[in-house]
């Protein structure tokens, strides 16, 4: 058709030609220079503070792992057993961009003590130092771009149409035959344009930050998690543009439009989410502490299986002399205490693998059950997605105490296993522990603690399904926008 | 250039427009008169396209508007009653923007300037902010857009109300310029003195029809108020 290719030629230019202008006009409102301002400022603060804090803690935990590792070098001439018990600290890594969401990080412990027969909680939670009113709002970078980026281009744009039609210049511009097309894109770029500028400090501080902490040298596929960040926030940013374009076009008066968006903004940024948290612990309840560790305990004495420790101890003694022909448990070629500490540690793994991978799956269905709710609120993958990158979220921490525990499993294996054989003949003597010490040699037959955080594949996999519901978000809103555009055209004034 | 053949339009029960046939040339200079509500702002934004006709045809330089809404709007300019602008933008700057967007991309600042030389902006008032603009400085920039748009058709909404005689009078010199172009306007209006001395044609229209059209070399004066007057009753 004629009336299309016309369009069509033009389109290129005036989109531009649109966008300029939009951009001009914004910039030089007063609206403009007091938001930007405030905009700028919160996002400077929240992320030296990130900064400062990420600083702070790595070097912490850098030096806190190798004097532990030290430590349980040099504690001194002991029997190996009671070594396992001494023990041996494991400290989480921060999240290599956590110093921009720090996610679940203040409210996880970072410390774990690794000892024998017991597998312990995470400790040394950040929120308990910190006041209520500090716990209440953590200031980081990522909580204020999720709440104040949105507001941000609602008040820039919601007088991009519901303005103009109030002014009058909209009949103006229709009278020109421009294409609803052009207005839509032009409008578009114009407004994300004057919103990119209120965020560019941020993203050069961040940049700066990535690189006087050296985190990509740190970090599995840094450039790759940051990319990814940063194009989930321009989505994000991108859904909230094209609602307020949406609104401004259908509303009867600015008024209106504003209402209508900071009403959204409020529903999705705090309603919704809050409640989401609630209601994914209803649907998915997680046992209290105390009741976590009762059942553990209980589990551990009679077995998961309803066959109670002791009694597949003695089955399992019994088939053992049956294999070295003895017929006595003191006639094995292995020290017998070491043998029955180290089987029975064996018998609570199951219960404390049953136990803890309820827990952990419980957490994961609670979290994917909010993300679902992300039909609702763009917010809920948005925080998913930005604390998975940021490597400040379940999944990280997960890694970390499961690290953990298999090193602790490993401490313990080899300390007793050591003590079996080192002990052999000493079956029967009693009190014989006190005749069987080790010294740093033996001690280094364990290695120090170290684990690898999840890489970005592994991060992108657990969040596909977060990723894909923003990627709907921005599509829904971008057709909105086009339709209520589209509208414009024919009612006119 | 424009034509109305047959056009209605009906809002629900009331009749806006009760079948309207005009027909104006390159060079008319057609001035609508009629009280408020007689149907002059809804015959204009029948032509451009802003409401939809309940029957008949409304034609830009042969093309029906309805078909081809975009295509006509580049042989149109509009005029409304306030011209509005962008406050927090130029004079010179809203020129430029609204040339671009009617598709002239090819004029330099020197030309953009030199159309509202042409209108009678005064230089300093070119880089002001509109926002400061009398109510006749910005239907001066107005008629700027509608000449940088070359446009064959104009589209004039009570023009001169509000406008101080010497601006009235300037409005009018700038109108007969843009008929010795070659435009067809359509001007609607109140002012039967302004009506008489610039245009070439009258329509009078009440409640919706077109009751008796006058060329105005055939009449005075007194015989335009006179012959509006009888209508009205």
């Amino acid at each position: 058709m004629a009336e299309a290719s016309l369009s069509r030629m033009k389109a290129p230019s005036l989109i531009g030609v649109v966008a300029r202008k939009e951009f001009t006009e914004i910039v030089r409102d007063g609206r403009f220079k007091w938001t930007a301002a405030i905009m700028v400022m919160l996002l400077l603060t929240a992320l030296a503070t990130g900064w400062q804090k990420y600083a702070a803690y790595s070097a912490m935990q850098t030096a806190a792992q190798e004097t532990s590792n030290r430590q349980w070098l040099k504690q001194g001439d002991k029997n190996p057993h009671s070594a396992a018990h001494y023990g041996n600290y494991a400290f989480k890594q921060a999240g290599p961009l956590s110093f921009f969401d720090n996610g679940i990080e203040p409210y996880t412990g970072n410390l774990l003590f690794m000892e024998a027969h017991k597998q312990n909680l995470a400790i040394s939670r950040p929120a308990n130092d910190m006041s209520a009113v500090t716990r209440f709002g953590d200031l980081n970078g990522a909580t204020v771009l999720q709440v104040l980026m949105p507001l941000l281009i609602i008040f820039l744009g919601f007088t991009a149409f519901s303005g103009e039609r109030e002014r009058g210049t909209l009949r103006q511009l229709l009278s020109m035959g421009v294409g609803p097309r052009e207005l839509l894109w032009g409008k578009a770029l114009g407004i994300g344009g004057a919103a990119a500028l209120a965020i560019v400090p941020c993203i050069v501080l961040g940049a700066l930050a990535i690189g006087l902490l050296d985190l990509s040298s740190t970090a599995d596929a840094l450039w790759g998690r940051v990319g990814l960040l940063t194009a989930a926030y321009i989505g994000y940013g991108l859904i909230f543009l094209f609602l307020t374009l949406a609104v401004s076009a259908l509303a009867p008066n600015p008024r209106a439009a504003l209402i209508v968006l900071v009403g959204f903004w409020a529903l999705s940024v705090f309603m919704v989410p809050k409640s989401a948290a609630e209601i994914s612990k209803a649907v998915y309840p997680s046992p209290t502490l105390g009741e976590f560790q009762a059942v553990m305990k209980a589990d551990q004495v009679r077995g998961l299986d309803g066959v109670p420790t002791a009694v597949k101890f003695g089955t399992y003694v019994r088939e053992l002399m049956k294999e070295y022909n003895v017929d006595s448990p003191m006639k094995l070629p292995m020290y017998f205490p070491a043998l029955r500490m180290q089987k029975l540690e064996e018998f609570d793994h199951v219960v404390f693998d049953h136990h803890y991978n309820a827990l952990r799956n419980t957490y994961m269905a609670q979290r994917r059950f909010q993300d679902g709710l992300g039909l609702l609120a763009p917010l809920l993958p948005l925080k998913s997605v930005s604390m998975g990158l940021a490597g400040s979220d379940l999944l990280h921490h997960d890694t970390y105490t499961r690290a953990a525990e298999a090193h602790r499993r490993v401490m313990v294996e080899r300390m007793n296993g050591y003590l079996s054989k080192a002990a052999a003949d000493l079956n029967g003597v009693s009190n014989s522990s006190n005749y069987m010490t080790a010294d740093e040699e033996v001690f280094a037959i364990v290695p120090p603690f170290a684990y690898t955080p999840p890489g970005l594949r592994e991060v992108v996999t657990e969040y596909a399904g977060a990723l894909l519901i923003l990627a709907a978000w921005v599509l829904a809103s971008i057709v909105l926008a086009a339709a209520a555009v589209g509208r414009v055209r024919r009612a006119g004034a | 250039m424009l034509e109305a053949i047959k056009l209605k339009k009906k809002y629900g029960d009331f009749e806006a427009l009760k079948g309207l046939d005009l027909k104006i040339n390159a060079g008319d200079i057609y001035c609508l008169l009629g009280a408020n509500g007689a149907g002059k702002s809804t015959t204009i934004n029948l032509f451009l396209n802003f409401i939809d006709p309940t029957e008949g045809t409304a034609k830009v330089n042969g093309l029906d508007v309805t078909q081809n809404p975009l295509e006509t709007k580049k042989y149109l300019a509009y005029i409304p009653e306030t011209v509005m602008l962008y406050g927090n933008l130029t004079g010179l700057e809203n020129l430029a923007y609204f040339a671009k967007l009617g598709g002239h991309a090819e004029y330099t600042d020197a030309d953009l300037r030199d159309f509202l030389k042409q209108v009678g902006l005064q230089d300093e008032a070119m880089d002001k902010r509109v926002a400061a603009y009398s109510k006749g400085m910005r239907q001066k920039v107005g008629v700027a857009i509608a000449l940088a748009k070359q446009a064959k058709a104009l589209l004039l909404d009570e023009p001169t109300s509000g406008l101080d005689p010497k601006a009235s009078n300037e409005f009018s010199e700038l109108l007969k310029r843009l008929q010795k172009g070659g435009a067809a306007i359509l001007m609607a209006t109140h002012d039967l003195f302004r009506a008489k001395e610039t245009g070439t044609r009258i329509g009078i229209m009440r409640e919706g029809r077109l009751m008796r059209e006058l060329s105005t070399d055939e009449v005075s004066h007194a015989d335009v108020e006179r012959i509006y007057l009888e209508h009205m009753h």
